[in-house]
């Protein structure tokens, strides 16, 4: 009898739980013909301070693989942790990377796995499909998700979508007579695009800002490398060669 | 209900708003200056500061909204809170004021103006969320009062209000002294504002300041801009006949009219 | 006093409970040997229900509930999609299956290209509403073990069966907070097949049903014109109105609609319809369709003065 007594004592006794808190900032995603650019802002803040003007949003998992967290920086930052050990075990086991694709369907599982107790991030998964596509797949906190040719989330994304499905989808827009929107946009737009996107999303959204941090993933032998060339501020850092290489752009961001 | 009305102010309505709330019918977000303003006593005067950003959640309604309001010609406030509470309040405040001076024949007081905020604020229990950094130089000299929303208020030679509030008094407890020189002091409120503009995602853009000295009053609009718009990569314009129509209507709002001559009236 | 007993007790359930609580501990992040292969991912779920990760509180559910319903909260973090329509109905040429695609997280159009039929394998298809995610992970999860069923009995799951399945395993976690409407769909020995899930453990078989905050409309249109023995154009138009009229006056559902056809060699995708489109120009030139658009404005222009002829 006692001991039944004691039992409530022991156990932790919580009102509110409450493990979550939101961080802020952007992702988005644009899948080309033969490309995918990956791009954050690199601010993370909560409540109306910065915690810091440097958090990486977006991570190179492979060389056709780059994934882009935003919502509860600690959640995002354990979730591509564990997203990169299940790959290094993949390349372990079968010494290759692992397919886009597959990348994909196995973020969704491990979001699921946590189905009663959810990451809180909203996952952006970009890069090469096996077949050489540029490929963007977006994932809500429990792991739905599909493939699409751009996709904005965090923050400001009721601010960027809109602009990305006008100018990327052309929703609103008619051609002129006789001619139609092009398929696919070339790197050049797309990563012009980009950088409008978050500087406008600056403007007007007050926990984005300081920084820019842009992934490009080129297919093999992909002609698009022509338009990086001029880039300022680009950097390799493709592991393999004779794949996909993967690129960053890190550009500055107003800081108010 | 009775008939009568209770003497003094009537807070029902804030009731039925709590009553609303927790239905989850949430109130009508009001534009908030989440705002740095800030306040410092130098040898000759007062300086004023504020940033320029004015919010509507987490997001930016105006980059460049003037947060110094007018009391008197040596008398200047700043507020911060709800946009819509610092304008009215400041703008009464500054009605009665010049009545105040006509009546007495005197100059206006910086204590007579913040007695009347206080007084104002204190009589609305905070549902007018006002808080304001008030300054001036009237015949007793420089004065510098903050108001909080409640109405009690501070006499201090340096203040902060506003989001910002932290990161601009640390820039004063680090760097203000007594006796500065005009320049100087316009220097360190420019600092402070600039430490709220950074470091606080309430407040943004550029610093206004305001010099007050017996000699007059100088108003500098956005004295520092740290933060001009970039350059956009692409230009957006669109193709005339982008937007798709179902229907094309046009009228005429231009009356044409023609002038027929007649038979010439007879006058005779 | 009897903290201290508590302390050094082997079998109190206090001591119990610590006992518990390490296991618990040494099991997090332990992977089986197949996470390290090939396996990995749905791979080590065959052998049983996958495990999940709960909340160390008293009440795992209200937990999740305070994180992620929308309805107790229109501030929570966690934003399940909700607002759709889908509907599928059985006639003598098959099951016409059509959606919508719209996603909706409060007022916000979270997207407008989602795939709400989930082909389970070439015979079956799932519809989604309610939790993306949890229609999305069970309806693969239900594939695998349709597969796994040709495989030990050298036939093909019958629908009846496969919706049970389905049906059972949601059953299991009831309460929990899973959001499943969800129709399955297929051609087996019986026959065509339409058979309705949903995450309170309901499951009906029927001829024709509609499910989501557009199902109201879709049904008006649909129950007008359904017969049995409808030809499958006609049926495939009919599927494709009704989801047009859902996406036209819900205003959760909406962008596109999806159509499916299944038939005794297993099921077509028939098309994607933008919504906006079919209002003033109609599904394009496909078998079934009236020709012009279906909007009510288009279809009686130059019939009143109030509405005259294109000039």
């Amino acid at each position: 009898m006692a001991d039944m007594v004691s039992i409530p004592h022991s156990q932790p006794q919580q009102h509110q739980f409450n493990p979550y808190t939101e961080n802020g900032g952007t992702i988005l995603a644009i899948a080309g013909a033969d490309f995918s650019v990956i791009a954050g802002d690199t601010r993370q803040s909560e409540g109306y301070s910065i915690q810091t003007r440097y958090a990486p949003k977006v991570f190179r998992l492979t060389d056709k693989a780059v994934l882009a967290v935003n919502g509860f920086a600690a959640d995002g930052n354990m979730f591509v942790k564990k997203v990169r050990q299940r790959l290094e075990w993949y390349r372990h086991a079968h010494a290759k990377d692992m397919p886009i694709r597959a990348i994909a369907r196995l973020i969704q599982t491990m979001l699921y796995s946590r189905r009663f107790f959810p990451y809180y991030v909203y996952n952006i998964l970009g890069g090469i499909e096996e077949d050489g596509t540029g490929a963007v797949y977006s994932f809500d906190p429990v792991g739905s998700y599909e493939r699409e040719a751009c996709r904005a989330a965090g923050a400001a994304q009721s601010l960027v979508q809109p602009f990305l499905d006008n100018q990327i989808y052309f929703k609103n827009q008619t051609p002129a007579p006789g001619t139609s929107f092009p398929g696919h946009l070339s790197l050049s737009t797309v990563l012009s695009l980009v950088i409008d996107s978050f500087t406008s999303a600056t403007e007007r959204h007050i926990e984005v800002g300081d920084g820019l941090e842009m992934y490009i993933v080129l297919a093999k032998n992909s002609p698009s490398i022509q338009s990086l060339r001029d880039i300022r501020g680009m950097s390799e850092l493709t592991a393999t060669e004779d794949g996909e290489r993967v690129f960053v752009v890190r550009r500055d961001l107003k800081k108010d | 209900m009775s008939v009568y009305r209770s003497p003094g102010f009537d807070f029902s309505n804030s009731t039925r708003n709590n009553f609303l709330l927790n239905k989850g019918v949430p109130l009508p977000k009001a534009t908030s200056t989440g705002t740095t303003i800030v306040g410092c006593v130098f040898k000759d005067g007062i300086v004023l500061g504020a940033d320029t950003r004015a919010t509507e959640g987490p997001i930016v309604a105006d980059k460049n909204c003037e947060k110094i309001h007018f009391i008197t010609e040596g008398i200047r406030c700043c507020g911060a809170g709800t946009a819509a509470d610092t304008e009215f309040t400041t703008a009464l405040i500054s009605s009665n004021m010049e009545l105040h001076a006509l009546q007495s024949g005197r100059k206006p007081r910086v204590v007579t103006a913040m007695t009347m905020l206080k007084q104002t604020l204190f009589r609305y229990q905070g549902h007018i969320g006002a808080a304001l950094v008030l300054g001036g130089v009237d015949p007793t000299g420089p004065q510098l009062f903050t108001i909080h929303p409640h109405g009690s208020t501070d006499k201090l030679p340096y203040v902060t209000m506003g989001s910002g509030s932290l990161a601009a008094m640390a820039v004063f407890e680090s760097k203000w002294s007594a006796n500065m020189e005009r320049q100087e002091a316009l220097d360190l409120v420019i600092l402070a504002i600039s430490a709220g503009i950074f470091n606080d995602l309430g407040s943004g853009s550029n610093v206004d300041a305001c010099i007050i000295t017996a000699d007059g009053t100088e108003m500098l609009r956005n004295v520092d801009m740290p933060n001009q718009r970039v350059q956009k990569e692409r230009d957006y314009k669109f193709r005339r006949g982008t937007t798709a129509w179902t229907k094309e209507d046009v009228r005429k709002f231009v009356v044409e009219e023609t002038v027929t001559s007649t038979d010439e009236m007879d006058t005779s | 006093m009897n903290s201290f007993v508590d302390q050094f007790s082997t079998h109190s359930p206090t001591a119990q409970l610590k006992r518990a609580q390490k296991l618990i501990a040494a099991e997090e992040d332990d992977y089986s040997d197949a996470a390290w292969g090939s396996q990995a991912g749905f791979g080590g779920m065959i052998k049983g229900i996958p495990a999940f990760k709960v909340p160390a509180v008293a009440d795992p559910t209200a937990f999740l509930r305070l994180h992620t319903d929308d309805h107790a909260d229109p501030n929570c973090r966690i934003k399940i999609q909700h607002g759709t329509t889908t509907l599928a109905f059985r006639f003598k040429g098959g099951v016409i299956v059509a959606v919508d695609s719209r996603a909706t997280a409060g007022s916000y159009v979270a997207s407008g290209t989602v795939k709400k039929v989930i082909e389970i394998n070439p015979y079956l298809l799932g519809t989604m509403a309610g939790g993306a995610a949890d229609c999305q992970f069970w309806e693969t999860y239900l594939g695998m073990h349709c597969r796994l069923h040709e495989l030990r009995n050298r036939e093909r799951i019958s629908v009846s069966a496969a919706s049970k399945y389905l049906s059972n395993l949601v059953y299991s976690y009831k309460g929990m907070g899973l959001s499943m409407g969800t129709m399955i769909c297929g051609w087996d020995k019986t026959g065509p097949a339409v058979f309705y899930v949903d995450s309170d453990g309901t499951r009906l078989k029927g001829d024709l049903f509609s499910v989501g905050s557009g199902s109201t409309f879709a049904y008006g249109v649909l129950d007008q014109g359904y017969r049995w023995d409808l030809t499958d154009e006609e049926a495939q138009e009919l599927g494709r109105r009704s989801i047009f009229a859902a996406g036209h006056r819900d205003a959760m559902s909406g962008n596109t609609c999806n159509l499916y056809h299944v038939k005794e060699e297993g099921w077509d995708f028939i098309g994607n319809y933008d919504i906006s489109k079919m209002y003033y120009e109609g599904p394009g030139d496909v078998p079934g369709a009236p020709g012009g658009g279906y909007g009510y404005a288009i279809r009686t222009e130059g019939r009143s003065a109030a509405n005259p002829p294109p000039s």
